[in-house]
């Protein structure tokens, strides 16, 4: 590759990256300094800080956001997986079927299906009114496409077939092949998927709002309820937020390179 | 019947599926063709009022439009990013991967408050617009049409470029190096080999970011209230807030929803097929 080549594709790149950082970097500045009426902000300050960390209030919706983020994946991920070892062992056949099942949550995305199911399980009997019920059971189903996708395409790239034969040809039975060897050799894709599935439930507003907004508020109605009191509170608690999350990414993507290294070495 | 105990791992995904995923939709469906009020009977009423009042028609408008708008301009940025991305590769690649995925979680909410105190009355480049004169800052329609296709464009990149960049991965360099022994420029790969390869990625990114724009509630709904139409924020209300609640036509709205995703989808998988079949 050409040095020329490899300059105008790091150009491209810093320009995507100031464009994208752009909004969070001056969030963070409008964050510390309370008063920007002028080109420089002034009065630099760590009050807001201050003021969400005390906030018991604040620490329960981000404890909230943690819990909803982690479980439904965590649960959507598994019968995932299971529902693959039928189709992958027994029944490939079944794919397309669970495709469609499983990309159907793009077209109601959003808005769409917290809608839905609040106006099917509104007056339903317990468990189904319950809001958590309802929540986690929604963001599983809003999760499945990414789940399913980076599953299936890491299967794709692989011989499951032979990989399948030559344990069993050493005597391994057909669950423990595919749940000690094929989904090992998956599991980047799983931390990827998984990665992106909870960056998105953990950016959601719009299922909590209909669904759960007063039963179980996360930091997102947190946020939305500040929003309306004080710009420089928000900012701060967009910013903590946003911390918060990075640190969940970081873990992840050095688990991922942890994998690849133990695959190079092993 | 030992044999056939492995259906059980099926079952969880079928209910899972079944029961807040089918079951809802359907629902969902049969409600918009009743009536209001809990009468008897079928009515197709609120599909009528949809497509003749103006407040909803508008909603449909705007929204095909800041959709596909959005849509088309994150794909280009993707693409070129992508591309730029995957040549780089190594630590660079990694690095900015990392920034997308992060800053692909900042959307919603707190990406309108940003905007908000970007572009907004008293924002900080609305103020330093005001300063250096530059009219198009200093008065920059944030909440209008442009202000809110601005933030979708914002949402639309990061989500774009992290589809497309295991797409530009599977080109092979075997194939670039072919290109180039036989004589073909740069430009001759990308426009015979790279974008036929990659074309059913683009056309699929660009469906699920056009379904991305067409549903999404809380960026719009939190920079602009109720004050602008568009689908979603229609139909939310009809379910809840302040308006009077009437979930039968809230769920012909959705259905119009549904149906522009799935036309959407359709389109799009099926000229991808026919991409496919004609490169082969």
């Amino acid at each position: 590759m050409t040095t020329k080549k490899k300059t105008g594709a790091g150009i491209v790149i810093t320009a995507v990256v100031i464009y994208l950082m752009i909004p969070l970097v001056f969030t963070f500045l409008y964050s510390l300094f309370r008063e920007w009426m002028d080109i420089l902000p002034s009065s630099f300050t760590l009050r807001a800080y201050g003021e969400i960390f005390t906030d018991m209030v604040f620490w329960l919706s981000v404890g909230r956001t943690l819990i909803i983020s982690v479980v439904p994946i965590g649960i959507c991920m598994t019968i995932v997986l299971l529902a693959m070892y039928v189709i992958v062992v027994y029944h490939p056949e079944w794919d397309k079927y669970m495709k469609i099942l499983c990309t159907m949550p793009y077209s109601i995305q959003g808005v769409i299906l917290p809608i839905c199911v609040l106006a099917l399980y509104a007056d339903a009997p317990e468990p189904f009114s319950n809001r958590i019920f309802m929540l986690t059971s929604t963001y599983c189903i809003v999760v499945l496409p990414y789940i399913y996708q980076g599953v299936r395409n890491n299967l794709n790239g692989m011989n499951v077939k032979g990989m399948l034969e030559a344990a069993q040809m050493l005597g391994a039975g057909k669950f423990y092949s595919f749940f000690h060897i094929i989904v090992p050799n998956i599991m980047n894709g799983i931390v990827i998927s998984s990665m992106l599935a909870m960056a998105i439930v953990f950016g959601d507003f719009v299922v909590i709002n209909m669904l759960a907004g007063n039963y179980f508020p996360t930091a997102q109605m947190y946020v939305y309820e500040i929003m309306k009191k004080s710009s420089q509170k928000t900012c701060a608690i967009i910013m903590v937020l946003f911390a918060v999350t990075l640190l969940i990414s970081m873990f992840v993507f050095l688990r991922g390179a942890d994998d690849k290294k133990e695959e190079k070495n092993g | 019947m030992r044999n056939k105990a492995y259906l059980l791992a099926v079952i969880p995904f079928v209910m899972l599926a079944g029961m807040f995923e089918i079951l809802p939709v359907l629902a969902t469906i049969i409600k918009s063709f009743l009536p209001e009020g809990g009468g008897v009977g079928l009515t197709l009423e609120h599909y009528i009022s949809i497509f003749t009042k103006p407040l909803y028609v508008s909603a449909v408008k705007n929204s095909l439009l800041i959709s596909a708008a959005s849509a088309a301009i994150g794909l280009v940025v993707a693409f070129a990013a992508g591309k730029a991305a995957c040549e780089r590769g190594g630590r660079v690649k990694k690095v900015f991967m990392s920034i997308l995925n992060m800053v692909s979680n900042f959307s919603g909410v707190p990406l309108a408050f940003s905007f908000i105190i970007l572009f907004g009355n008293a924002g900080v480049i609305t103020i330093l617009g005001q300063k250096l004169g530059i009219k198009l800052l200093a008065e920059f329609p944030l909440y209008t049409t442009w202000g809110l296709m601005l933030t979708y464009i914002y949402f639309q990149i990061p989500l774009a470029t992290l589809l497309l960049i295991p797409a530009f991965d599977s080109i092979r360099k075997e194939w670039r190096e072919a290109v180039s022994i036989m004589g073909g420029t740069d430009r001759t790969f990308w426009r015979k080999v790279g974008i036929p390869v990659l074309l059913p990625s683009l056309l699929g990114t660009f469906s699920t970011l056009f379904a991305n724009a067409i549903s999404a509630y809380a960026t719009a709904y939190a920079l602009l209230m109720n004050n602008y139409s568009i689908l979603p924020i229609r139909i939310a209300e009809q379910f809840k807030g302040d308006i009077v609640q009437r979930p039968e036509f809230g769920s012909a709205l959705a259905v119009i929803l549904i149906l522009i995703m799935v036309f959407s989808m359709t389109v799009t998988q099926h000229v991808a097929k026919m991409t496919g079949g004609t490169a082969s």
